[in-house]
């Protein structure tokens, strides 16, 4: 990772406080234009730490097609009076619009910036930073382990389909057939996956891994100047917001 | 055996953890793949609940959600939801709910009646009524017909969890008794399904 790089550069921690601000920000400005106005924000944060294509990838894919179908379905359903548009049953009323503009600004403004987030911290350096204000190494490894034996189950369930095909299980045909194929392609993956703990467990036995003693890591990442300035930064614009939302 | 909190986290059950979770996930995947109408999200969480225990359950759960927010962040808000199913699991499997065949199937029930208690708010006043599942759809023409919005969200809901909920409850009771003895007699919660004690009761 380049660690020239003015957003990927930061320490962890500060960019979960900088998310947080976002997320927290919608709620203190309930205007539904400032919620939208925080996805550009993070687009542009996007943007300068050059992960614009990813972000804006699972925002449209994630957030959008929801905020879309959310939005349709609340300024037809949502109960009031003043009618915008009719058609037979169907009207948009403007509370059913009012509700949704709310409702999606928020949804766009946190989910975006929680995107945001993943896309700038890798997940290793927000565990250590998390194990460094004190989070227990289990839980570290727990998170980390997860990450990769996902991409390794899904390679081994593939592996599993193609064998259960070759002896014959239905995967195509009518929904009673595709049923019964379920546990023939689940049964195998859960008994290997789970007696695999068994293995890992006694690994990390003969590693010391349940020693009660402090670890040193291997890994480190440090905080910079930067990061008090941004932490201060973001403690003046969340007071700067309370200030405007009790001004309004 | 010694059982709780600080007892339940022992080195095999703690593995089992990112198992689980990467069983929701696999197995949501294969769901798709074999284009079945149900999501069958939880049985990992399921497993580790069966046979580790309430407290494993529950961070099974909650892991699953962060596991999946950090490319769908709509998924945050349910896992206080995954949490409270893998919490369910556990302490029905501490009170035996998982002996046999017949108390599995009310277990399931248990365990749907909980998932729709705890996601239907999160539903109403996170999302407004609509969460982008395949819930929604039935939400909406509820709401069309003049349903109240909660009424309609427990309806639909209830509806799909309980054929989710109860299949999941089910596939991970059969999968978790073809688990070895030797395996099961490791965890804390797995004497019910370990096969010699089942016989010796029978004699």
């Amino acid at each position: 990772m380049e660690k020239k790089n003015a957003v990927l550069s930061l320490y962890p921690t500060t960019k979960l406080l900088m998310i947080l601000l976002f997320a927290i920000s919608v709620f203190i400005i309930p205007n539904y234009l400032f919620g939208y106005a925080i996805f550009f924000v993070c687009l542009l944060i996007a943007a300068i730490g050059s992960v614009t294509k990813e972000f804006a990838n699972l925002t449209i894919k994630g957030l959008f097609s929801l905020s879309v179908l959310i939005f349709v379905l609340q300024s037809f359903f949502y109960p009031g009076t003043h009618v915008l548009w009719e058609w037979s049953f169907l009207a948009i009323t403007q509370e059913g619009v009012d509700f949704a503009l709310g409702l999606t600004s928020k949804i766009i403004a946190v989910g975006s910036s929680l995107i945001l987030f993943f896309r700038i911290t890798p997940v290793k350096d927000f565990v250590y930073s998390l194990e460094v204000l004190g989070l227990s190494p289990k839980a570290t490894y727990v998170v980390l382990s997860t990450l990769t034996i996902i991409p390794e189950m899904k390679k081994s369930s593939q592996i599993i389909m193609d064998a259960q095909k070759t002896r014959g299980v239905e995967t195509e045909g009518s929904l009673m057939v595709r049923l019964k194929a379920l546990l023939p392609m689940i049964t195998p993956l859960v008994l290997s996956s789970v007696a695999s703990t068994e293995e890992r467990a006694m690994a990390l036995e003969a590693r010391g891994f349940t020693v009660n003693k402090r670890k040193t890591s291997i890994y480190s990442i440090e905080k910079t100047g930067r990061d008090s300035f941004i932490r201060v930064m973001l403690l003046v614009i969340l007071i700067l917001l309370i200030v405007w939302r009790v001004a309004l | 055996m010694k059982r709780g909190l600080k007892h339940d986290f022992s080195l095999i059950a703690i593995m089992l953890i990112p198992i689980g979770v990467g069983l929701n996930v696999v197995i949501a995947q294969l769901v798709q793949i074999l284009r079945l109408p149900i999501w069958l999200d939880a049985i990992g969480t399921i497993v580790a609940g069966m046979i580790a225990g309430p407290w494993v359950g529950l961070v099974t759960g909650g892991a699953t959600n962060l596991v999946k927010s950090i490319f769908t962040p709509t998924e945050l808000p349910f896992a206080i939801s995954s949490m409270a199913i893998g919490f369910t699991v556990g302490m029905l499997s501490k009170k035996g709910m998982f002996s046999n065949f017949g108390k599995t199937i009310g277990a399931g029930l248990i365990v749907t009646v909980i998932a729709v208690i705890i996601s239907t708010p999160i539903i109403v006043w996170v999302y407004g009524g609509i969460s982008g599942s395949s819930a929604s759809a039935m939400t909406a023409v509820l709401l069309a017909s003049g349903h109240r919005l909660v009424q309609a969200v427990i309806t639909s809901m209830g509806l799909l969890e309980l054929i989710d909920k109860t299949s999941s409850v089910i596939i991970a009771y059969l999968i978790v008794n073809k688990m070895s003895d030797r395996y099961l007699s490791k965890h804390n919660y797995a004497q019910s399904f370990i096969k010699s004690n089942k016989k010796s009761k029978a004699a």
